[in-house]
């Protein structure tokens, strides 16, 4: 086989095992979610680290986005005399998609960035190594907790940045638009009402909107967990380790959320 | 030790352990058998004269640690090993460890010494079956550990303490989370009794237990955290303690401090212990019986008398030069 064959299928074999210890961590952290011991304050630690922490950087995010998005859409709808259909432009681009990947973006930037650089510390500084030694499986005490505070948080952090999305586009539409704000909440309302619902009450876009940032979570908690407890090479390796997480996680998000939007069009056909 | 001696490159006598001081109180019996040990490796040293070897013929000459052993350990204790690695091969990219056979008796220290790489903490590794050869056997009280389940060396390792190059101290958490981490984590003790086993770990490693338990390990000397490390791994009262090169990067009291712990751990807790060291010096003392890794196989294992006397050049050149 010629040498840069030989290379390649290499780096293939390389890439297909990382793949598999992925998703094989993913298994794990997910298993040992129901698996005595139960690291609750672990859990509730990680809970206010990824989501209270985060707050700040979401409704900045939010609240500006919102901002935005009534400021621009002021402009397109005017030419047709659709401004007081403001209210739905913003809540159906704020609740399908910005929201959720903005909300995803700014945590594994925060968060990811931060899990990969604590646990790839550890990894270097042999932190881990001692808890396997001490009898402690390090993915049931460092991964497991990590994610599933991810996957509760992040739906969580996606609603408040719906929310303070959808307020600050009330405001740029009564104050600089002239959109009275009865008649903006009430598009509002029609907006998440005519995506229809599911078991009569909920509004089929909460549930686009709550699925997406459920599986963001776990695709930036597990990649930052993949990343940190799998850093060599010191200082310079736990560097790498979180540039890398915050690349993957943010193409791995705007990758899937596609995907994952023409799954749930056709699933709850909005 | 006369100055004439002494090379101008060695070490100043001091009143430590590790070199005898003059005119120290001792017994007859001791004095000659220190007389006798001089004798030998005097004849030793005349025909190999280095700075190295006479500061290791008089750690010997001090050191009390295998009769000490022998008066200690009945022969059926002293048959049975604890530990035992048995031909084991181990290999990843390249091979690193070739038909290496090892073992350690109750209440041992084996102190692993070899050029960096040539797979000493491997070894350790393999001890706690963090690695599984690729042939060979590494039984802990005669079974095999090899076989064991992920959850099954889990539990297993829960006998044992390890003590890191690093002292790896979970830096999120203080001195006394540290210390009772592997208390709570896998004994049924109430705060007050974990508390008290705390305190009691600490002030063995003589570390002042109101002064530090509530510190973090980044406000702790390189010394006091590879002690927490020590008081840590022997939280659980483990059988078998393992050291990474517990006395790397530290100055030489903190070195003599540690070394000592060590050998009191064997001498008042009886515990069996495998040392990594690249410290010559803490070797000679500590250890009861030195195995040397070179080029992934192990070429020596004896007792440091053997090892001082042995005219082995890979030996000789490694313990200082010829």
């Amino acid at each position: 086989m010629p040498a840069f064959a030989e290379r390649f299928a290499d780096a293939s074999r390389h890439k297909l095992r990382s793949v598999q210890e992925y998703f094989s961590l993913a298994g794990k952290a997910l298993r040992f979610a129901f698996v005595r011991p139960f690291y609750a304050q672990d859990l509730i630690q990680q809970m206010d680290e990824i989501g209270v922490k985060s707050l700040g950087i979401v409704l900045l995010t939010g609240f500006f986005t919102g901002m935005v998005l009534a400021l621009q859409s002021s402009v397109q709808m005017a030419q047709f005399g659709a401004t007081m259909y403001i209210g739905r432009l913003v809540t159906g681009s704020m609740i399908r998609e910005l929201g959720p990947v903005l909300a995803g973006l700014m945590v594994a930037g925060r968060v990811g960035s931060g899990i990969a650089a604590q646990l790839g510390s550890m990894r270097v500084t042999e932190q881990i190594d001692a808890l396997n030694t001490l009898g402690t499986d390090p993915i049931k005490k460092l991964v497991t907790p990590r994610v599933l505070a991810a996957l509760i948080m992040l739906p969580v952090l996606t609603v408040i940045n719906d929310v303070v999305g959808i307020i600050g586009g009330n405001l740029i539409s009564t104050l600089m638009v002239g959109v009275p704000s009865g008649v903006y909440w009430r598009t509002v309302w029609e907006q998440i009402a005519s995506g229809g619902f599911t078991f009569r009450v909920i509004p089929n876009d909460f549930i686009q909107g709550l699925i997406k940032p459920f599986v963001f979570g776990g695709i930036i908690s597990i990649t930052a967990c993949y990343f940190g407890i799998n850093t060599t090479g010191g200082t310079e390796g736990v560097g790498q380790s979180t540039t890398r997480t915050v690349v993957l996680s943010s193409i791995l998000i705007l990758v899937v959320d596609y995907f994952l939007t023409q799954i749930l069009l056709s699933v709850l056909a909005v | 030790m006369s100055d004439d001696q002494r090379d101008a490159g060695s070490p100043p006598p001091t009143p430590s352990k590790g070199v005898r001081p003059a005119g120290p109180p001792s017994t007859g019996e001791d004095d000659a058998r220190s007389a006798e040990r001089r004798q030998e490796g005097r004849r030793s040293s005349e025909r190999r004269p280095t700075t190295i070897r006479r500061a290791i013929r008089d750690e010997l000459a001090d050191d009390t640690t295998d009769e000490y052993y022998a008066e200690t350990h009945p022969q059926e204790h002293r048959v049975t090993p604890v530990i035992e690695v048995d031909h084991v091969y181990l290999g990843f990219d390249r091979p690193i460890l070739e038909d290496v056979s090892l073992e350690a008796r109750k209440g041992e220290t084996i102190c692993l010494v070899g050029e960096s790489g040539t797979g000493k903490s491997t070894m350790l590794k393999l001890i706690l079956r963090l690695l599984i050869p690729d042939r060979g056997a590494v039984c802990i009280h005669g079974e095999d550990i090899t076989d064991l389940t992920f959850e099954e060396a889990l539990e297993a390792r829960q006998h044992m303490g390890m003590v890191f190059q690093s002292a790896a101290l979970f830096d999120s958490m203080t001195v006394f989370e540290n210390v009772a981490y592997p208390l709570r984590e896998h004994t049924k003790l109430d705060d007050d009794e974990i508390e008290e086993r705390v305190r009691e770990k600490l002030a063995f490693v003589d570390l002042d237990p109101d002064q530090v338990m509530s510190q973090l390990p980044s406000q702790l000397s390189g010394g006091m955290r590879k002690r927490v490390g020590i008081a840590r791994g022997m939280a659980n009262n483990p059988e078998i303690m393992l050291y990474d090169e517990p006395t790397s990067g530290l100055d030489p009291l903190s070195t003599g401090t540690i070394t000592r712990l060590i050998m009191k751990l064997q001498r008042e807790l009886d515990v069996t212990s495998v040392v990594v060291s690249h410290d010559i010096r803490s070797v000679f003392r500590m250890a009861t019986r030195v195995a040397v890794l070179n080029e992934r196989r192990i070429v020596f294992f004896g007792s440091p008398e053997e090892m001082a006397a042995t005219d082995d050049k890979y030996l000789r050149d490694f313990l200082g030069g010829s």
